[in-house]
């Protein structure tokens, strides 16, 4: 009973002493005022390593304009919502990182999140506040496109009745079309297609699927991973003696993507291998081991690779590899274009209401961006339909060619 | 090919997989035969054997050394994980359950859960250490690639059966250890005193055994299992990361109360069941499906054969 | 004799009280919709303790009923079905359906002995989780089940903004399922569960029906997780995924068990608050705090505050036990052997 009493007054002295010291300390000239971005993403356990590049685009972008827009100091607060017991996003830290921004009157615009499930979760507290959100990662369709998902989706997203959702990235349904018709430039026949099982993978695997068949691929094979699997030779034997020319695999490094590539190899498959976007990231090339996908692995991503990159793409590239020393990814660059589509909205909107930047959000036009010049259509997503597809050689990703035109 | 070299792949694929479950099972049900402690940082420990190896391997170059060089290296990865693994289980029995031996067991399993969530964490900062194999530290938390020292030729030519070399090194490591293991408690005094104590420590202090030294001991056995069975998985799946204890963990439990908990043989058949049942179920049904079927049959096993496959059918102590 | 305040009444009064703390907090503390978490887990973990703390079972699959009981409130309640609920009747249906299936994987187990039948609930709890990814044609699969319905009182439905209603909504049904399973456990029922616990033999042969015993702690348990998981998707508005009823709430509901005291109700509140409160509110705030002032970095892993929070839930837990063994409140058949 002392005991109870006890814990609960420490507990409540810690958050109160956290709360004093929560404010964020300015050292910039005297401003309008302060605003802040608020970044929601995993940062606990294995999705770090992708929300890193992200968190460091999210940085680079607000360094770049000295930490001012317009007069107005930005701050930046960069959210987990992960949880140590779960080790992966947690839905109920996600609604509470949500509350939180929605409560903060600084915060002006949310960027996330990573899953596209934690997101069905945040768009409609903040689209109750009239919050704007601008994603650099979720690409299930059904969040922004009418007929995508379930018939009650995307407006059960919007309570409000208005657009506060935006993504940066292109959806599943782009990419997985563009997936197979490049499998069968390249020459695929038969193809084997695998997903992860998560929300990203079979989004993504269900399209590439419907459009091979249509194009005329015979697809011999449909399975779905345990991604959490310490191998998976056995399914490389299953894969091999349906004898496929193109393996393509739906998923992300996090879902095991590395140990699929390696294991198919393993396993004796010599044919092509096409992984998403959520695969184009060093990590990938490091987890499968760079002699295992040389020359027969082929990754499709929404955007120009940073060499092909030209004018804004260019200097992005410059500007990161000099702060942290490395060559920008998938992931960096959208959460860099994410907080630079924000920041110019700020500068734009010509007021500290969300209402004002949630409208130069949603008119955002010919945005000269790092993945080329795009709009926010009426839905909310990206114009932008660059699309391109990589390879790997000597352990590193290489440019092919630009998809779907 | 034939439907018969499939059949006869998966089954090799289900052993060398099975065997690896094996090994890491015995480290539970040897700590679990003698103190009923379900070792939740096993799994954990194991994992941190497999980034040792991979310090080990990069701190030496041993991707630039030859054949016979590399066959050494493999020895010295054996030797060190095992030796660190089992130090390390037995200095986690030394801290954080020695204590607990009076107490629930509920309490000792918390203690082990909180080992597990601790080596786990240990495990994320060691990958990020800034060594070319753990791409120079940039991202700690993604998965590593353990360079395949052991080629990947198939040692059968060019038909469709593959058998690599590194199936050849499960067993030729798996084999020895187990046979080694089962002499050790049945024949030497160790042995003699460990199985004592499991069946009564009181009893056991009495007749002057020294408990606590022969649950460290089994501590340190366990857990050097756990090492040798590290090394043998990093060669075998040539992926690591600071996660992967926990489902290597999970499998082998369940393989150690598949064979019934406590029974060396037992862990073996288990593991050998379940890395077979994986196999099969992968190629004849669904992949997706595979969970569900291992531990479907496990209670199924267990409905009928309650102490599992060769468990023993004493009571529980009262 | 003088009535003197239980710890159970002293915990749920300063719960009742925790708001007006919140309103002399800044804003973004948020401390009541963090506390609302520990309400959640502490119901989930007095189903636990039915069956771990008075049967002497362990379950290591609880999260299991928490997601049954999650996705039958989406279905019996989400739009794109046909039954469309409102939120009374179907968080009051995930009991008997909660109950159900601890009654379908309790029937056929309950003859296992101890660890054994741990490893099977654990099973269960993986075999859950797949047929959920799995059947999405009935379950949506990774999708989740989104919107869910939340209750009304009459006016508008509550959002998340409406924070103080439910708190004091998770508090109104954290305090029923106290007074429940109180009551449980001071009638003949509870008595035969100790009974079982400690002694099976001794208790079969005073006449208790062991197998029948167990089974109801098993069902009873479950009835409780279920609840908590429609309760938890409502807040939410959405099931999540299955993978957020992994292993791990399993671990986190037992941990909370134990470090409380298990078999102890005020145990099991104050351990909700220990645990809970540890890693959705004092890391959360900590690792927040740090960010905004600049400590630590993200470039290495060790300095960023995040990558330590296993390392801190990991110890804490070792120490809870090391300190406690017998938890931080013991019931009082523990205290009385002290």
């Amino acid at each position: 009973m002392k005991n109870s009493a006890i814990l609960l007054s420490i507990l409540s002295a810690c958050s109160v002493v956290l709360a004093a010291g929560q404010e964020v300390k300015v050292a910039a000239p005297a401003t309008k005022g302060t605003l802040k971005i608020i970044s929601s993403l995993p940062r606990t356990g294995s999705a770090n390593a992708q929300t890193s590049t992200m968190v460091n685009g999210i940085n680079l972008a607000i360094a770049e304009v000295g930490g001012q827009v317009d007069g107005w100091t930005i701050a930046y607060e960069d959210m987990d919502d992960a949880s140590p017991q779960r080790g992966n996003w947690d839905p109920a830290v996600e609604a509470q990182n949500a509350n939180s921004a929605v409560k903060d009157d600084t915060c002006v615009a949310y960027i996330g999140t990573f899953n596209s499930g934690a997101a069905k979760v945040a768009i409609p507290i903040l689209n109750r506040a009239g919050l704007v959100m601008v994603s650099p990662a979720n690409t299930y369709p059904g969040l922004t496109k009418p007929g995508f998902g379930e018939a009650n989706e995307p407006d059960v997203y919007r309570p409000s009745g208005k657009i506060n959702y935006f993504r940066v990235v292109p959806t599943d349904d782009l990419q997985g079309v563009e997936a197979a018709n490049w499998s069968k430039f390249l020459g695929a026949k038969k193809v084997f297609i695998l997903n992860d099982r998560e929300l990203y993978g079979k989004g993504i695997t269900a399209v590439y699927r419907k459009q091979a068949e249509s194009i005329g691929m015979e697809v011999v094979g449909f399975e779905e991973i345990d991604s959490k699997a310490a191998n998976y030779r056995s399914l490389a034997t299953k894969v091999k003696a349906t004898k496929p020319d193109m393996v393509y695999f739906g998923g992300t490094t996090q879902s095991n993507a590395g140990q699929v590539a390696k294991d198919m190899r393993s396993g004796g498959y010599e044919g092509m291998f096409m992984v998403p976007d959520g695969c184009f990231e060093q990590a990938f090339i490091e987890a499968a081991g760079a002699a295992n996908l040389n020359g027969k692995t082929y990754i499709t991503f929404g955007g120009l690779p940073p060499e092909k990159m030209t004018g804004k793409g260019a200097e992005f590239c410059a500007a990161y590899q000099s702060k942290f020393g490395a060559v920008p990814e998938a992931y960096a660059s959208y959460g860099y274009e994410s907080a630079r589509v924000i920041l110019l909205a700020i500068a734009q909107a010509k007021t500290k209401d969300r209402s004002g930047i949630l409208a130069a959000v949603a008119a955002t036009k010919d945005f000269n961006g790092v993945l080329g010049k795009w709009s926010f259509d009426a839905n909310g997503d990206t114009s932008s339909r660059v699309m391109s597809g990589q390879t790997v050689q000597d352990g590193k990703f290489v440019f092919v060619k630009v998809l779907g035109n | 090919m034939l439907d018969f070299e499939v059949f006869s792949q998966q089954l090799i694929t289900g052993l060398s997989n099975g065997m690896i479950i094996a090994l890491i099972a015995i480290g539970y049900t040897m700590v679990y035969g003698i103190i009923e402690l379900i070792n939740f940082a096993h799994g954990d420990v194991f994992m941190l054997g497999a980034f040792l190896a991979l310090t080990l391997l990069g701190a030496l170059g041993m991707e630039a050394w030859g054949p016979s060089g590399q066959v050494f290296g493999v020895a010295l990865m054996l030797i060190g994980s095992a030796v660190f693994c089992g130090g390390l289980n037995w200095s986690l029995d030394r801290l954080a359950y020695r204590a607990l031996r009076k107490s629930s067991k509920l309490s000792l399993l918390v203690s082990a859960i909180g080992c597990s969530f601790v080596c786990m964490n240990l495990g994320l900062f060691w990958g990020g250490a800034p060594m070319k194999v753990f791409a120079n530290g940039n991202s700690a938390a993604a998965p590593k690639n353990f360079p395949a020292i052991i080629p990947q030729i198939n040692l059968l030519g060019d038909g469709f059966l593959r058998i690599t070399p590194a199936d050849l090194l499960v067993f030729t490591v798996t084999i020895p250890l187990m046979v080694g293991l089962t002499f050790m408690v049945k024949r030497t005094r160790l042995g003699r005193a460990m199985r004592a104590v499991a069946q009564d420590p009181t009893a056991a202090s009495l007749m002057g055994i020294p408990v606590d030294r022969v649950i460290g001991a089994t501590f340190f056995i366990g857990g050097a299992l756990g090492g040798f069975a590290s090394v043998i998985y990093s060669l075998y799946n040539n992926t690591i990361g600071f996660q992967m204890g926990t489902r290597a963990g999970l499998d082998a439990f369940t393989a150690a109360v598949l064979g019934g908990i406590g029974s060396l043989p037992g862990a073996v058949l288990g593991g050998l069941t379940i890395g077979c049942v994986r196999s099969m179920s992968d190629q004849y049904l669904e992949t997706r499906w595979t969970n569900t079927i291992v531990f479907c049959i496990l209670v199924l096993i267990l409905i009928f054969r309650p102490n599992g496959l060769l468990g023993s059918t004493r009571r529980e102590k009262v | 004799m003088r009535w003197r305040p239980g710890p159970i009444f002293i915990i749920l009064a300063l719960a009742a009280l925790l708001p007006l703390l919140d309103v002399v907090l800044p804003p973004k503390m948020q401390l009541c919709e963090a506390v609302r978490g520990v309400f959640l887990y502490a119901i989930l973990a007095l189903g636990l303790n039915v069956v771990t703390g008075y049967a002497g079972l362990l379950n290591l699959g609880i999260a299991a009923f928490m997601a049954i009981g999650a996705y039958s409130f989406g279905i019996l309640t989400c739009e794109i079905y046909p039954f469309q609920l409102g939120f009374w009747p179907a968080l009051a249906l995930t009991i008997p359906i909660g109950a159900f299936a601890g009654f379908i994987l309790g029937a056929p187990t309950l003859g296992l002995r101890g660890d054994y039948l741990a490893i099977v609930t654990l099973g269960f709890g993986e075999i859950v989780q797949d047929v959920l990814k799995n059947l999405d044609v009935v379950t949506k699969g990774t999708q989740g089940i989104n919107p869910l319905p939340a209750p009304t009182f009459g006016g508008s439905e509550w959002t998340a903004e409406d924070e103080y209603k439910w708190y004091y909504l998770f508090f109104a049904l954290l305090v029923l399922t106290v007074f429940a399973v109180r009551n449980l456990e001071r009638s003949r029922l509870g008595r035969a569960w100790f009974s079982i616990r400690e002694d099976e033999i001794a208790s079969r042969s005073m006449g208790i029906r062991v197998e029948r015993t167990k089974l109801i702690a098993f069902a009873t348990a479950a009835a409780i997780a279920a609840f908590a998981g429609g309760l938890s998707a409502s807040v939410l508005s959405s099931t999540g995924e299955p993978s957020n009823y992994d292993f791990q709430i399993s671990i986190l509901a037992l941990c909370i068990v134990i470090v409380g005291g298990i078999g102890s109700i005020a145990g099991v509140l104050v351990g909700a608050l220990v645990m809970v409160g540890l890693n959705s509110i004092v890391l959360v705030k900590a690792t927040a705090w740090m960010a905004a002032n600049g400590i630590g970095s993200q470039g290495n892993v060790l300095l960023s505050p995040n990558n330590w929070k296993f390392l801190i839930f990991g110890l804490a837990l070792i120490l809870a036990v090391r300190l406690k063994p017998n938890g931080l409140i013991p019931p009082r058949i523990e205290r009385a052997k002290q």
